[in-house]
């Protein structure tokens, strides 16, 4: 990380970052109090990042950072200097989804869509760790996201058929 | 039993199948928003554009002294700074649900600036309006603007506020701004005459939809045509754009307000975000250039105009000993916050099911509608009808028990009679359709087999009490009224007195549009006149349409016209949709074929009748010649452009006689009647006072089935909602009317491990009154799921003596504590 001392000008301060997001390096010269969320949403475009909440309780933003899942409002850009970020944006391959994203297309675990990035992002860690989870273990990976549509029914049958789907 | 499963089938629908109408298709939104790609209103930001902060009152109630704005305005970052004596200068007032009350001096008008004038009324109030080069920097500025206040006493208690003593619109003279009384029947003859008048008072706490998406809005102010183009995920766009182009003093054909297809959750709740669009609206005409705003949870939870339905309610029922229900007294206050907001009608809309699925005909109904110094009420979920059936439940079962009968077989006593149907409850709305007692007998069932060795298992119930953990169980049969269609939503601006005899023809409609236009390469584009935030309407349409013209679901686009290019007013609430749209969809099809006979008949010079459509093909009887939609595209003449096709669809109930009362004196009409019967098991825990739903059972009934997985979906996210709603969530407030949840640490929505597994069944008993038998399904589980879990608790506290534990909403374990501590 080095530092970009604007003395002397109007602009804010700022520190230059390089960050791997979805395999592609990208540097650029961000404010200190930039969050996370933000530099992903306005800085690369990024917009399956949602807020919701902006105080680390809904867990719409949520985004793997070095393979671990994290409230991406709840954290710096700064602090994601020389890490690899995976999005949402990051699953499908060329247009062809995921199996968890067709798992929860074909178990209608969506409605408004507006927390779906973070459950599939939550689902992606937790299948990766525990690869046939119990509901009980369901509910303890997805208890840090909130879905307001589907009263959660869904995602559990979603979980579960993504699993079967990734064994496969 | 069946537990509730999504359909499986494959996107590609099954074409083997009769029709797709009734399938679970998958949803055609889902697939641009699980990669990401589906574009919300946060995710507009247009070149240039500039981003708006509020500053906002720390305050409930006072007298705004002096504003300091030069250290803002120096900011190298700022680019405007708005207060009220701006605004005054240019714009209007919003509307509001209620223009103005009676005093001795004439009328007192009921104002609301989008910014605070003179006086802040609620925390949260915005006051000052900052726009700057991007939002971290308004936020800055905001900062630098300093508000001097003068607090004066503040009433955050709608049953405080009706004495008066501190007054919210002070040249009003009153916080009542709005009271009816309406006699159905001869109540006072039927309590006169009971052998027994139970009483029952039970308290609604402030709650909401919070949907995840905050509100947003870009607007765009454009110097040439003198007009607006406003994105925003407002709700029903295309009847409350009037909110906006009024306070900005334009025409409606002047400002174009475009909802984004994709809406993150709404519920009702975002129909009241128009303080935002009109401020962004002013800050770009003053600046000619784009302004956002993006509203953040905090300001969405304390001061977003977003907060519903706050009551107290006095109930009495007249009973005889020998269970039957004389009659039915509602008397409550719904406390509507600082400004009374449009949906005003939520205190009336319980009357389209003021006896649920009781057979009552005396009943009284009367509220006070006050203002207080809280944020104000917008729509939810429900839309009032969830407190009246809570209440009303709790009283069905008080009075059970005070004249020593199964409160089970007290409702079934009371139940209305298949026979009936369609029945005219004594507020003039009409029940459909169904078999209550039926479905009453089938939860019964299901809880009988729970106590045959499941979770209410004497022996398991017993050693569960030995550990101070309480379970029981008490379903009731619960309606859901749905779609809504005409003028009985502004009765309180209008002379009630004059609605006695109004003439039938005086009232004005609702229809919904939908419009199909013939693509060159043969599919069809179908255009809502609604906006949606999550139900699938996309879907739905293209089911329904696919149907109609014998083509595939994925040869059909939906897309959305915005509030100039739509025709009609409604759209999305009141659990329409679904009906409104499918006898939309038979009408705009009917008309499309005829224009496309006529197309081919003039190519083939023929006449139309010598012409058949088949299977998204028009055929020449005689010859056999045929011509696909591609082939009729390519030959439509571009000037007559028969084949694009519109279609109003009229409210069903206009149809039918037996509604003309309704409609004439501006009662709410619903003439669709969904229903159901919950069985909740709640165990709680006496200890901690906390309540676990160890499963949830229920039976639904909404006549047919367009999309059962999406059925089942609003089903599941109602119930969530509803348990949220009875065990979790509520905006407190303080004596001094400071908010207590204004994060969602304190406001506290169900994570998946407050929701239980849901165990759904079915019947359909289609609706006689719509084209295809379905009913409006979007609300029940808020509607109903409350009161299931409220009575559930009673009866699982009944063993210790607890007289109605569940007599206010959210249950909450302290009040419970409080109960149980009341009783050692």
């Amino acid at each position: 990380m080095s530092t970009d001392s604007t003395d002397g000008t109007d602009g804010p301060v700022t520190e230059e970052i390089t960050v791997t997001v979805n395999g592609e390096p990208v540097t650029a010269a961000v404010e200190p109090r930039l969050k996370l969320s933000d530099f992903l949403r306005y800085e690369c475009d990024l917009n399956g990042v949602r807020v919701g909440c902006e105080h680390g309780v809904c867990g719409a933003c949520t985004v793997q950072q070095d393979g671990r899942t994290v409230k991406s409002c709840l954290s710096y850009a700064v602090q994601a200097d020389g890490a690899e970020i995976e999005t949402v944006e990051g699953l499908d391959d060329d247009g062809s989804l995921h199996p968890i994203q067709e798992a929860f297309h074909e178990t209608h675990a969506l409605q408004c869509g507006f927390c779906t990035s973070g459950f599939v992002m939550a689902t992606k860690e937790l299948l990766e760790e525990n690869p046939d989870p119990t509901r009980e273990e369901i509910e303890t990976g997805l208890a840090d996201n909130i879905c307001r549509c589907t009263g959660y029914q869904n995602i559990y049958e979603a979980v579960e058929h993504a699993a079967e789907k990734m064994e496969e | 039993m069946s537990r509730s499963q999504p359909t499986e089938v494959g996107d590609d629908a099954d074409a083997e199948s009769e029709s797709f109408t009734g399938q679970g298709l998958p949803r055609v939104e889902d697939h641009r928003i699980l990669t990401g790609k589906a574009e919300f209103i946060h995710d507009i930001t247009p070149d240039n554009c500039l981003h708006m902060a509020l500053v906002r009152s720390m305050h409930a109630h006072a007298e705004i002294e002096s504003i300091e704005t030069s250290e803002a305005k120096a900011h190298p970052d700022c680019e405007l700074v708005l207060t009220a004596e701006d605004l005054k200068a240019e714009y209007n007032p919003m509307p509001t649900g209620i223009e103005s009350v009676e005093t001795e001096d004439g009328e007192a008008d009921l104002f609301e600036w989008s910014l605070a004038d003179e006086k802040a009324r609620f925390v949260g109030e915005p006051v000052v309006a900052i726009v700057a080069s991007n939002r971290y920097a308004a936020e800055d500025i905001a900062d630098l603007v300093t508000v001097e206040y003068n607090s004066i006493d503040a009433v955050a208690d709608g049953m405080a506020a009706r004495e008066d003593d501190v007054v919210v619109h002070e040249h009003a003279g009153t916080n009542v701004v709005d009271h009816e009384r309406i006699e159905f029947g001869d109540p006072s003859g039927a309590f006169d005459d009971a052998d027994t008048v139970v009483e029952g008072d039970y308290s609604w706490g402030r709650i909401s939809g919070v949907p995840l998406e905050t509100a947003g809005v870009v607007a765009r102010y454009d110097e040439d045509g003198d007009s607006f183009d406003i994105d925003c995920n407002i709700q029903l766009h295309t009847l409350v754009d009037n909110m906006i182009y009024e306070t900005l003093g334009y025409g409606e054909d002047d400002v174009r307000v475009n909802v984004p297809a994709d809406v993150g959750g709404s519920y009702g709740t975002k129909i009241g975000i128009h303080r935002y669009c009109c401020l962004a609206a002013m800050a770009s005409q003053q600046l000619e250039q784009p302004v956002k705003f993006e509203e953040d949870r905090i300001e969405n939870l304390q001061g977003g105009d977003m907060h519903c339905s706050d009551r107290e309610y006095e109930m009495r029922m007249a009973v005889d000993d020998d269970g039957t229900i004389r009659g039915l007294e509602v008397w409550f206050v719904d406390d509507f916050g600082a400004y009374p907001r449009y949906p005003v009608n939520q205190v009336l809309k319980p009357l389209s099911v003021v006896t649920n699925s009781y057979d009552i005909e005396d009943v009284t109904y009367e509220y006070d509608l006050v203002l207080t110094n809280k944020t104000s009420q917008t729509a939810y979920r429900g839309f009032g009808v969830d407190p009246h059936i809570y209440a009303l439940e709790m009283v069905v079962d008080k009075a059970a028990r005070e004249i020593g009968m199964d409160p089970t077989e007290f409702r079934r006593r009371n139940m209305i009679q298949p026979e009936q149907m369609p029945y005219t409850l004594p507020s003039k709305n009409i029940y459909d359709s169904g078999d209550y007692p039926a479905t009453l007998d089938r939860i019964q069932e299901i809880i009988d087999d729970e106590r045959d060795g499941g979770l209410l298992d004497p022996e398991v119930v017993e050693a569960k009490r030995e550990e101070g953990k309480y379970r029981g169980v008490q379903p009731s049969v619960i309606i859901e009224p749905g779609v809504s269609g005409s003028d009985w939503t502004d009765r309180q601006r209008s002379d009630r007195d004059a609605l006695e005899d109004r003439d039938r023809d005086d009232v004005e409609e609702l229809p919904e549009h939908l419009r199909a236009t013939l693509e060159d390469d043969g599919t069809v584009t179908a255009s809502l006149a609604t906006d949606s935030s999550g139900q699938g309407h996309q879907t739905l349409v293209s089911q329904l349409l696919a149907d109609e013209l014998e083509i595939l679901p994925s040869d059909i686009e939906v897309d959305y016209l915005d509030s100039i290019d739509a025709p009609t007013e409604y759209g999305s609430a009141a659990s329409r949709m679904a009906v409104m749209l499918s006898g939309a969809t038979v009408g705009l099809a009917e008309k499309f074929v005829a224009n496309a006979k006529a197309v081919a008949a003039d190519h083939w010079g023929v006449s139309g009748e010598d012409i058949s459509y088949r299977d998204g093909a028009l055929e020449r009887i005689d010859t056999g010649d045929s011509l696909s939609l591609a082939d009729l595209a390519a030959i439509d003449d571009a000037d007559r452009r028969l084949t694009q096709v519109s279609y109003n669809y009229d409210h069903p109930a206009t149809e039918f006689e037996e509604f003309d009362e309704a409609f004439s004196r501006k009662f709410p009409v619903y003439p669709t009647a969904a229903f159901g019967a919950n069985a909740p098991i709640v165990e709680v825990d006496v200890e901690t006072g906390e309540v676990d739903i160890l499963t949830f059972h229920t039976v639904r009934d909404c006549g047919t089935m367009l999309n059962p997985m999406i059925v089942e979906g609003q089903a599941h996210g109602g119930i969530a909602q509803g348990i949220g709603a009875s065990l979790l969530e509520e905006f407190g407030y303080e004596d001094d009317g400071q908010p207590q949840a204004i994060t969602l640490f304190d406001y506290l929505l169900p994570s998946i491990e407050n929701v239980p597994e849901i165990q759904m069944e079915h019947t359909e008993t289609p609706s006689p009154y719509t084209e295809t038998g379905a009913k409006g399904v979007g609300e029940g589980g808020m509607i109903d799921a409350p009161a299931s879990i409220a009575t559930s608790i009673n009866a699982a506290l009944e063993p210790l003596g607890i007289d109605e534990p569940a007599d206010q909403i959210p249950v909450a374990p302290d009040h419970i504590r409080k109960n149980v501590r009341d009783l050692e």
